[in-house]
């Protein structure tokens, strides 16, 4: 059985997003949508996976805007639903989500909003929580694994109470760490859905889903806030640690909590500094803030990236007494923390430590010089696409196309795997240098493009994946043939959502659940758009190289090419190399003028290494996944390929 | 100190940059970081070796013409106007057949035939088209295909990188028809002396051709366009003797085009060069045009003899009659000469206009007596 499923009142180890998503089912949550992406996958993923046992309708939407408006549909018609997606995710539903607040909902809807400050796994460290605050939607920061299961479950409740989405953010540390959870129970009734619109407009129970009469619509919905308010103020998920009267209150939320705890233990502040831990961050409670402002002198508040929390508290402080507002604080406004990036035990001990001029005991000097050592010892790894990766193919057959075409024309990069060409340009063989959100890409060709008339008359290439095609990609592609945008445009289709796990999207026949589902065929798309479309293999190099060179040279017009190959590590790929490579010793010219270590030094697979004694490479069985595509790059043909026999395989 | 240019970097800075790159495909073929496409010479990544050989066989790096007129000829033949001449004659091949078919006496083509079947070479590289109808180096190694690439499209083929492309165990000897620039790589990667390179002992014979200048493809093209041909269409190309016009032969037409137009089609390296009868090959071949005569002599090469390989060829070609012979008269020797002479003034004035100085001569040394007598004081 899965953990999932585990009884009451056991103790679990659950992955963040295992706990939101075991939160969501005691809730009793009967449909769940989601677009892939990192750090928020996995609680689809959890939900899918005992969705069959638990009645659930679960799926993997086209985009972030979809799957809430699945959710949404659901919440209609008086179902609890849950709508799950990474901090960018939240721009992209966001226009929904704004009509969303304003017309209401029924059964609890809970949006998951998984951040990632530092930006660990993504492009961007937005910041969803000002969208509770500009679309006036309550705001829940679990801080703890139990509290991720225990508040998602309250959101819920919540989202009911006020008849509005509730969005629930969870962070890279949070939902990427595990703890241990005890389980409460799952409900054993499941509800029928009705969807009723015969009501009068203003009755968000019966009338039509609305967002008009707009003024009227939205003094209720800000009435109904007040409810919320209501309930934070005495909500035990508010908690203060530490004395009655501390030299320093810290004011916290969401994983930065468990540092700030760590932080004072560190330094050994426990008399001096008490610790307000919120989990409702939006529309912050006035009444609880001021009770706990007021027993101490020094404020620092603590959170990630922006200073939400920080401006938040002080616009609350600005209406408070004299007594309140005359206080020290400190924060992100002060440049006691940077607006930046993560934050972790050491940084908060640091600013605990200049606010109350302790010094955190510095570690000896022996244990520095023995990391110092160690660090040393660690080999240099460059973030590079994987050995038998199938973009490092697309990349190679590209930069020959555009050095050929000699034009210097560039590729406008998107989101997926392959944006390891920008980020790392090497990788890419420097021919990205353009990357912003899902589907920019073939948006920023479509204006690179219509450069031409004012002097810049480069081929444009733009590249995304098989899930971002159907993610963002097919309006910019619209506005290209329409307004006759000259791009090449590459789709990398590796067969499923690599980069964040191999999730299915609408190109294939399995859904979520495993259900077969149709395909709905990218190129038959492209065609209908009215492009040329040519498929190749990118493995396929001389082909490959052919099409792209053709496609460079016809101007005027927009053509795209399908490069299609499964990702080296898919599920249907992983472990079974199709061939077997080998480098003749007696071949390889090594360092030699004739190569100088082509495959080592340009091409870069991981599976390819540098025998420094020899001064030979070798193939690294281990790694390599048998593509065989660097049998194609050497130039003295000393890398053989031979195929795997089925037998063998 | 300063970090030292890798070979690559510095053809980038003194050839391709300075639009010298003749794209004879003397840095091609050697590795997988050149190549050549639509008539340029791409660098497709960065080689970091500083000792490449790429830059040295380039014929537009230095060139120690002296060194390498010692190892390969007779210092007593050498003329400063067309290089070494061992002998002097008029040629063309006896097989009418074979005339027909060639650009002028067929001399060239009769002249590799013999020496592939009498096993002086094993193969031949010439000058063919890839399927894109781009010019290649084509390997040939059977003397009955030669024919088929008997014909001049007044354009450089990278030849050389063909060369290079042979595997190094390539069995027997090798017979290569070059232009003047190629001729020059050729005898740099005859008399290279690098460690561990022993290609250049495969090259058995090497035929130069006579050429002025070689078209630039993409401007000939849309010049041709004009005249309402297709490029590709073009099944010979001439230059009528004493007329100032390049004829031009389709299946449906023929066209003649002005010189003075052609010239804006003129490749720029060719504007640097200084040898009209590619000096440095075993044997050089062109067009008979000399004197009132000439037109009596259409359908006739002359042939300078300049090494002992080349002459031993002749020899053979008398014996085995697959050339009628003529004793060259002295006139032609100093038409020729003269023609030559006007091309090295003028590729040295240019030379000199572009460096500013008559001691930078790019490629060529200003120290090389036979280079100094064209500088213009």
């Amino acid at each position: 059985m899965s953990k999932l499923l585990s009884s009451a009142n056991s103790k679990v180890l659950f992955l963040g997003n295992e706990a939101i998503a075991r939160g969501a089912l005691e809730a009793g949550v009967s449909v769940a949508a989601a677009y892939p992406g990192t750090p928020s996958s996995e609680v689809i993923e959890s939900l899918a996976s005992v969705a069959h046992k638990r009645n659930l309708y679960v799926e993997w939407s086209v985009n972030e805007k979809v799957a809430l408006e699945v959710a949404a549909a659901a919440s209609f018609a008086g179902l609890r639903s849950i709508a799950v997606m990474k901090q960018n995710g939240v721009n992209v539903a966001s226009d929904f989500l704004l009509h969303l607040t304003a017309s209401g909902t029924r059964g609890g809807l809970v949006l998951v909003s998984c951040e990632d400050p530092g930006a660990l796994s993504s492009v961007n460290e937005g910041e969803s929580r000002y969208f509770a605050r500009m679309l006036e939607m309550p705001l829940l920061e679990p801080a703890d694994f139990q509290e991720a299961k225990d508040l998602t479950k309250w959101a819920f409740e919540l989202s009911e109470a006020i008849g509005n989405v509730v969005m629930l953010r969870s962070v890279t540390r949070m939902s990427h760490a595990s703890g241990n959870v005890v389980c409460g129970k799952l409900p054993t009734k499941s509800r029928r859905a009705a969807f009723r619109y015969d009501g009068p407009i203003m009755d968000s129970k019966a009338g039509p889903m609305i967002s008009t009469p707009v003024v009227a619509k939205h003094l209720l919905h800000q009435d109904k806030l007040q409810d919320a308010l209501a309930l934070f103020e005495k909500s035990p998920f508010n908690r203060y640690f530490g004395p009655a009267r501390p030299e320093l209150l810290i004011v916290t939320a969401s994983a930065c909590s468990l540092y700030a705890r760590e932080a004072v233990e560190m330094l050994g502040v426990q008399k001096k500094v008490g610790i307000l831990k919120l989990a409702t961050t939006w529309p912050l409670p006035p009444k609880l803030l001021a009770k706990h402002l007021k027993i101490a002198k020094k404020i620092l508040i603590v959170e990630e990236v922006l200073p939400f929390l920080e401006e938040s508290v002080k616009v609350l402080v600005a209406g408070f007494s004299a007594d309140i507002r005359k206080k020290h604080f400190s924060g992100k406004l002060d440049g006691t923390l940077a607006q930046a990036g993560e934050l972790n035990p050491d940084i908060v001990a640091d600013a605990i430590g200049r606010i109350l001029k302790v010094k955190l005991e510095k570690l000896p000097a022996s244990y520095t010089a023995e990391a110092r050592k160690a660090a040393a010892l660690v080999p240099v790894r460059e973030q590079t696409f994987c050995a038998g990766c199938p973009h490092r193919a697309s990349f190679w057959n590209i930069h020959h196309a555009i050095a050929l075409d000699g034009r210097e024309g560039f590729v406008c990069g998107d989101i997926g795997c392959y944006s390891m060409a920008a980020l790392s340009p090497a990788t890419g063989y420097s021919t990205m240098p353009t990357l912003h959100s899902m589907g920019s890409g073939t948006g920023l060709a479509s204006g690179f493009a219509k450069l031409a008339p004012f002097g810049m008359d480069k081929p444009i290439l733009t590249v995304c994946g098989d899930s971002t095609f159907y993610h963002a990609v097919i309006p910019a592609l619209i506005n290209a043939q329409h307004n006759r945008a000259d791009i090449t445009f590459l789709v990398l289709d590796n067969a499923g959502t690599a980069m964040t796990g191999f999730q299915p999207h609408p190109g294939l026949t399995v859904s979520a659940v495993k259900e077969t589902v149709p395909a709905v065929d990218i190129e038959a798309i492209c065609k209908a758009i009215g492009a040329e479309v040519e498929v190749s293999d990118p493995f396929d190099l001389d082909r490959t190289g052919k099409i792209l060179m053709r496609f460079l040279s016809e101007k005027g017009r927009l053509k795209v090419l399908i490069l299609r190959q499964a990702c080296a590590l898919s599920p249907e790929k992983k472990g079974k190399k199709r061939f077997e490579v080998k480098v003749d010793e007696t071949l390889c010219v090594g360092e030699a003028c004739g190569c100088n270590r082509l495959c080592t030094r340009i091409f870069r697979c991981p599976g390819l290494t540098w025998d420094r004694t020899k001064k030979k490479a070798v193939i690294d069985e281990v790694i390599c996944a048998g593509c065989g595509v660097c049998a194609s790059i050497c130039p003295q043909h000393a890398i053989v390929k031979t195929e795997v026999t089925a037998s063998k395989s | 100190m300063a970090k030292r240019l890798s070979a690559q970097a510095k053809l980038k800075k003194q050839v391709l940059e300075q639009s010298l790159c003749t794209g004879c495909g003397a840095c091609v073929g050697l590795c997988p970081y050149q190549v050549i496409h639509a008539d340029r010479t791409v660098q497709l990544f960065s080689c970091d070796l500083t000792d490449g050989k790429c830059y040295v066989f380039c014929p537009r790096t230095s060139v120690d013409l002296t060194r390498i007129r010692q190892i390969l000829f007779d210092a007593k033949n050498i003329t400063p106007e067309i290089g070494p001449v061992k002998r002097f004659y008029l040629a063309r091949a006896t097989d009418p057949g074979l005339r027909q078919q060639a650009q002028h006496g067929g001399t060239v083509t009769a002249l590799l035939q013999l020496a592939m079947e009498e096993g002086l070479i094993s193969a031949a590289i010439v000058s063919g088209q890839n399927e894109e109808g781009e010019p290649e180096g084509r390997v040939i190694d059977k003397s009955s295909e030669l024919i088929r690439y008997a014909k001049s499209r007044f354009t450089v083929s990278p030849t050389v990188a063909a060369f290079h492309r042979l595997p190094d165990g390539f069995g027997g000897k090798l017979g290569v028809v070059a232009t003047p620039c190629q001729a020059t790589a050729f005898s740099k990667i005859r008399t290279a002396e690098i460690e561990g390179y022993t290609k250049g002992r495969s090259l058995g014979l090497v035929i130069g051709l006579f050429c002025g200048w070689t078209l630039s493809p993409d401007k000939f093209k849309n010049l041709v366009e004009q005249y309402g041909l297709t490029y590709e269409k073009i099944t010979e190309m001439d230059i009528p003797p004493w007329r100032s016009v390049l004829s031009l032969k389709t299946a449906g037409s023929d066209v003649e085009i002005p010189l003075s137009e052609v010239d804006a089609c003129v490749r720029t390296a060719c504007r640097y060069c200084v040898d009209s009868t590619a000096e440095l090959a075993d044997l050089s071949v062109g067009a008979a045009r000399y004197g009132g005569e000439c037109c009596e002599m259409a359908g006739w090469n002359q042939v300078i003899v300049r090494s002992e390989t080349g002459a031993k060829l002749m020899d053979l070609a008398r014996e085995k009659g697959v050339l009628e012979i003529l004793e060259a008269p002295a006139e032609a020797l100093e038409a020729l000469k003269a023609a030559a002479v006007q091309k090295k003034k003028k590729g040295l004035t240019a030379i000199t206009t572009k460096t500013g100085s008559a001691k930078k001569l790019l490629y060529l040394s200003s120290d090389d007596p036979l280079v100094k007598a064209y500088l213009k004081r």
